[in-house]
């Protein structure tokens, strides 16, 4: 008998010690790669959502939710990641649903550009924050690469040992929890630099979209009928990567074949005001505070006129809970201006 | 029971720790980590002390397809600097950054065709060369505008990867788009990304 509980025991301090060391190597998302962290950050929010956003860096640079609350008290969450797959956003949607119903889900459709899985850097920020489901799993077998192992997203200590070197103050002080890194999943960059010598796209030899990215389409398209969610397809307005005529025709196609709604903001400039010398940090790739606030009104409006979303600003709670958002949000904005040694523009200008 | 406790906490550590010296598969906060291929490594290490003349870069050992401009070689994962320097001020320059990673995939437009870099360590490699018009022809003599037939009769019979028509050779591809039978697009392609 005595034998035997000092073999559970044993196993117990072998694995609570793979656990420990599992933690302090997996990284940490914090100052460096914040985009890694965005997943996870949703599972910590109270779940009574009108809008899910999904998609790629189009969403989670372009859109401002603390707009949409404000102007609109339209409550939404951004789950957005780094090359979000479109298989990815099909199954998070999924997972979304696993904890609320809302009433609409927002997809960026450059997505469909990729008909089959690209880099593993990108897959794990995406799936490596996902809560352990069905869905995930799924998400995992239709993202992995030739290169990568399922075990290796179960037990990521196999798939990350080798940052021992690497280790940093970072890796202890967050091994347990990690500070926010997003505004509702929104990530804010106040900087400014104007988009300038953006290339045309290189010539395809196949601008059709791949089955595997039409089929998933179809299936988010399914579930969000099936759930009685509305599903409003979106092109953010980044210049780069180029999005194709042939493209668009595709997305107004089916969009008109399904009865969805398709914005798409780069024929929207001159509606949402958008100015590329003043509203890009990164020379028209994505959006920074100021034109991600220009196209999220504009995208509060449509949700009001066409989705019937209802102001709730009138909700105690729930205003509570946006009041303190916002001020994290400006603390934010007056932040980085601050590093930049630039005055944060009033809000009316 | 100590021995034992270390024996098994050795074992298990044996099992984490197998495949360390796979050392290119670390991924965190550098996306290049993540390739896979060697080519870039090798072509740093062939680069490694190449000086930023013409004739250094004329006399490099090209295994894959090459792009010949005057007398500069380009060569898709050699080191773009010294090719850069040797050509002179592009047309226009653009840069992107990659979502979430450090580093810039730029892209270099010159009178008749395009030379892209992605960032690989403390450089920048050259991830593809696109011919944009008929002003220059492949270092085989094959351009915009040619036939399928005198493509097969230069390069030979091609995969057929995507719509386009491919020669791979040594870790690179060269890739030729036709549209009714005409040569629309040439491109000198990574295949390290």
């Amino acid at each position: 008998m005595n034998r035997i509980w000092k073999f559970i025991g044993t196993g117990v301090i072998v694995l609570a010690s793979l656990y420990l060391l599992q933690r302090l190597l997996a990284p940490k998302y914090v100052s460096d790669v914040v985009e890694g962290a965005l997943i996870a950050e949703y599972y910590g929010e109270e779940k009574d959502h009108d809008v899910i956003f999904i998609g790629d860096c189009e969403v989670y640079e372009n859109f401002s939710p603390v707009v949409l609350w404000q102007d609109f008290g339209i409550n939404s969450y951004i789950r957005g990641s780094a090359q979000q797959l479109i298989w990815q956003s099909y199954y998070l949607l999924e997972d979304t649903l696993r904890y609320e119903k809302p009433r609409v889900v927002i997809f960026n459709v450059l997505a469909m550009q990729y008909d089959e899985p690209q880099r593993e850097a990108y897959n794990r920020m995406t799936l490596e924050g996902m809560r352990w489901s069905r869905s995930k799993v799924d998400a995992i077998r239709a993202s992995m690469t030739r290169e990568e192992h399922f075990l290796d997203y179960v037990f990521p200590l196999l798939r990350y040992h080798a940052r021992w070197s690497e280790l940093g103050a970072e890796d202890v002080r967050y091994m347990f929890d990690t500070p926010r890194v997003s505004h509702n999943g929104y990530y804010m960059r106040v900087d400014v630099k104007p988009a300038e010598n953006v290339p045309e796209g290189r010539i395809l030899a196949d601008y059709r979209f791949g089955d595997n990215a039409w089929t998933y389409l179809d299936k988010m398209t399914a579930l969000c009928r099936e759930n009685d969610i509305r599903l409003i397809l979106v092109k953010a307005p980044s210049l780069y990567p180029y999005w194709y005529d042939q493209w668009e025709e595709q997305m107004e196609g089916y969009a008109a074949e399904n009865g969805l709604l398709y914005i798409n903001f780069l024929e929207l400039v001159e509606e949402t005001g958008l100015d590329f010398a003043t509203d890009t940090y990164d020379g028209g790739l994505h959006l920074n505070l100021s034109g991600a606030e220009k196209i999220s009104r504009y995208l509060g409006e449509a949700l009001r006129q066409e989705a019937g979303l209802a102001d709730r600003r009138g909700e105690a709670h729930l205003s509570q809970v946006w009041k303190d958002k916002t001020e994290a949000y400006e603390r934010e904005r007056e932040r980085q201006y601050e590093e930049l040694h630039s005055p944060a523009p009033s809000r009316g200008d | 029971m100590r021995k034992k406790m270390l024996a098994i906490t050795m074992a298990a550590g044996l099992l984490l720790f197998s495949g360390c010296g796979d050392s290119e598969k670390v991924i965190d906060g550098d996306v290049a980590n993540v390739t896979t291929g060697s080519r870039s490594g090798e072509s740093a290490e062939a680069q490694a002390g190449t000086e930023t003349q013409v004739s250094q870069t004329e006399t490099a050992v090209s295994r894959g397809y090459v792009l010949k401009v005057n007398n500069v070689t380009v060569e898709v994962d050699a080191d773009a600097s010294p090719v850069l320097e040797a050509l002179g001020e592009p047309v226009s320059y653009f840069e992107a950054a990659s979502c979430a990673f450090e580093g810039l995939d730029k892209i270099y437009t010159y009178n008749g065709f395009e030379i892209d870099t992605y960032p690989s360590k403390d450089r920048d490699l050259v991830s593809a060369v696109i011919l944009k018009d008929d002003s220059l022809a492949t270092a085989e003599g094959i351009c915009i505008g040619d036939s399928l037939e005198k493509l097969q009769e230069v390069y030979g019979e091609a995969a057929l990867e995507n719509g386009m028509l491919v020669y791979a050779r040594d870790g690179m591809k060269l890739c030729f788009i036709l549209q009714d039978d005409n040569i629309v697009s040439i491109e000198y392609r990574s295949t390290a990304l």
